[in-house]
């Protein structure tokens, strides 16, 4: 784990001295604050559904900058050469590089808690479906962050590795309307299953569904495995 | 040197990308103690072998061990006893020299109470005082490659591999950067590639020579100049018509052929170059037979330069 916990610190120093976290964080928190604003003021609701709602798109398009240097950098920098010889298996240099960009995540996260702040002095909100919501924006959000990470072994180019994660993550977020074109009730169960957003919706709801933490537990996990293959099968 | 003491072992190690074959069964060993120069053009192979040995990519066929252990499987644990610099420096721009030096540390699992001991140790080995708080963005490419040979040398690696460790480098530098690799070279294994042929005179004990991939010779820098260049030569000046002194000198034993030119605007002499029997004694043979008719002005030998054998070897068309 010492390996790995090396991996984790570098990169977050690697984030905090480059504008990249900044940056994400800025926008993620204009736009958060500007959707917040509008479902709180405009559309007169003291929930943080649309909030949520609005973040989760907001996230599928933030994502891809924060995953593409990961690997890509990596790559094109030329130190690869040096990560890729270190005693260090390549699962401990995909985690620590994930835990890395989790972090980021969690901070982001933890910045739009400002929102709440209004939220409770002029409404009564529940508190146990704002908690649920930010469970499933974390898990989204990781699930998210592993994807953009295997997309980023792929590619010497963070630009590409930045759009094809951006595609990836937009068809994952919208396959689900994909079922009303569907007779087949096999693949209408299909569609709604790999939805992002189908998922997230329950979480939004107050519900923390097992099936809907497991849904994206598994597609982090895969990409991470994806990921560490990669990196042992490309020597 | 058997494979069993050698703490580098290539083994008829293939290297294939696709259909490009960029190293062909390459074999040869590394011990403790030893500096081995490899020499070759640009892209003979040298940098494929160097990431192969190093873990960063695995061999298509044959076997690269690092003090026994098979980089196949298990580079992992080969990787602790290696300190590698490839060719460009893998350094992180946005972060300073010392955090640098910190992570690589902490990745070579060196304990956290001896990393500040063995920060200060490359440092100083590197000369990196000055730029320690920098971030290293802002370095020159002295400094640059300066870092990356102090992150090879953290953890006392028992294995030093160096892709072209002095490029880049001003004259200074490449004397100090030569001084940490000899002093290195005492006690641990260090294969490094290069260009500069005299370097290689001046600090490998063996010298490795690839070219399209293939190793064509491997030996030390006094044994490759015997055992390619049979012949000396031998340059004079003599005063003396030339005719006179060919027909002479021919008669020498040892003297296999002899050239005679004359000298520009010194109408009395004529320069001559003999191709020798590299055995001893020849010189004097000449120098007697010619100042008994002759002044002789200057004789000199000369062996055979490293640049001449390595030109020599990699002139040789590709072998089918």
């Amino acid at each position: 784990m010492t390996g790995a916990l090396a991996v984790y610190e570098k990169e977050l120093s690697s984030y905090f001295r480059s504008p990249i976290a900044y940056y994400v964080v800025a926008v993620f928190l204009l736009g958060t604050g500007y959707f917040f604003l509008y479902s709180l003021f405009l559309a007169g609701e003291t929930t943080m559904a649309g909030t949520f709602q609005s973040m989760g798109i907001l996230l599928t398009t933030l994502v891809p900058v924060i995953s593409m240097r990961l690997f890509s950098a990596e790559f094109s920098g030329g130190t690869a050469e040096l990560l890729l010889t270190l005693p260090l298996r390549p699962w401990q240099i995909v985690i620590g590089k994930y835990l890395g960009a989790v972090t980021i995540l969690l901070l982001m996260t933890a910045c739009t808690a400002v929102d709440l702040v209004p939220l409770y002095l002029f409404g009564t909100p529940e508190t146990t479906t704002i908690l649920s919501g930010y469970i499933g924006f974390v898990l989204l959000g990781m699930a998210c962050l592993a994807v953009g990470l295997f997309f980023s072994t792929l590619t010497h180019n963070q630009i590409v590795a930045a759009l094809i994660t951006a595609a990836v993550l937009l068809a994952f977020w919208f396959v689900g309307h994909v079922q009303s074109f569907q007779r087949s009730d096999t693949l209408r169960a299909l569609f709604g299953y790999l939805s992002f957003s189908r998922h997230f919706v329950d979480f939004i709801q107050g519900l923390v569904r097992t099936e809907a933490v497991a849904f994206y537990l598994v597609v982090a996990g895969i990409a991470l495995t994806l990921s560490t293959n990669y990196l042992k099968w490309r020597r | 040197m058997s494979s069993d003491s050698a703490v580098i072992a290539l083994e008829s190690v293939s290297k294939r990308y696709g259909s490009r074959t960029v190293v062909h069964d390459l074999s040869f060993t590394v011990g403790q103690g030893e500096i081995v120069g490899f020499l070759g053009p640009n892209g003979a192979g040298k940098t494929t072998t160097m990431r192969m040995i190093a873990g960063y990519t695995a061999a298509t066929s044959g076997r690269v061990s690092v003090c026994g252990n098979d980089m196949a499987t298990q580079n992992v644990e080969a990787a602790r006893m290696i300190g590698y610099l490839p060719e460009r420096p893998p350094l992180y721009d946005t972060l300073d020299v010392s955090a640098y030096l910190r992570f690589v540390a902490k990745a070579k699992c060196i304990p956290r109470r001896s990393i500040a001991g063995e920060l200060d140790r490359v440092v100083a080995a590197c000369r990196l005082e000055a730029v320690v708080r920098h971030e290293i963005f802002k370095l020159s490419k002295g400094y640059r490659q300066r870092v990356g040979l102090a992150q090879a040398l953290l953890g006392d690696p028992a294995v030093l591999l160096l892709d072209e460790p002095t490029a880049g480098l001003d004259p200074g530098q490449i004397q100090e950067a030569r001084e940490v690799i000899r002093a290195f070279g005492d006690t641990h294994a260090v294969l490094f590639s290069t260009h500069i042929l005299a370097e290689v005179t001046l600090i490998c004990r063996r010298v490795a020579i690839i070219n399209h991939g293939r190793l064509l010779a491997i030996d030390t820098p006094s044994g490759l100049q015997r055992a390619l260049e049979e012949t000396h030569r031998v340059s004079l000046q003599v005063s003396g018509p030339a005719a006179d002194v060919r027909d002479e000198l021919r008669a020498v034993k040892g003297v296999i052929t002899v050239d005679v030119h004359p000298m520009p605007g010194q109408s009395e002499m004529v320069a001559v170059d003999c191709r020798v029997e590299p055995r001893h004694g020849v010189e004097a043979e000449i120098a007697r037979v010619i100042t008994r008719r002759w002044d002789l002005h200057r004789l000199e030998r000369q062996a055979p330069t490293l640049e001449n054998i390595f030109l020599r070897y990699v002139n040789t068309p590709e072998a089918p």
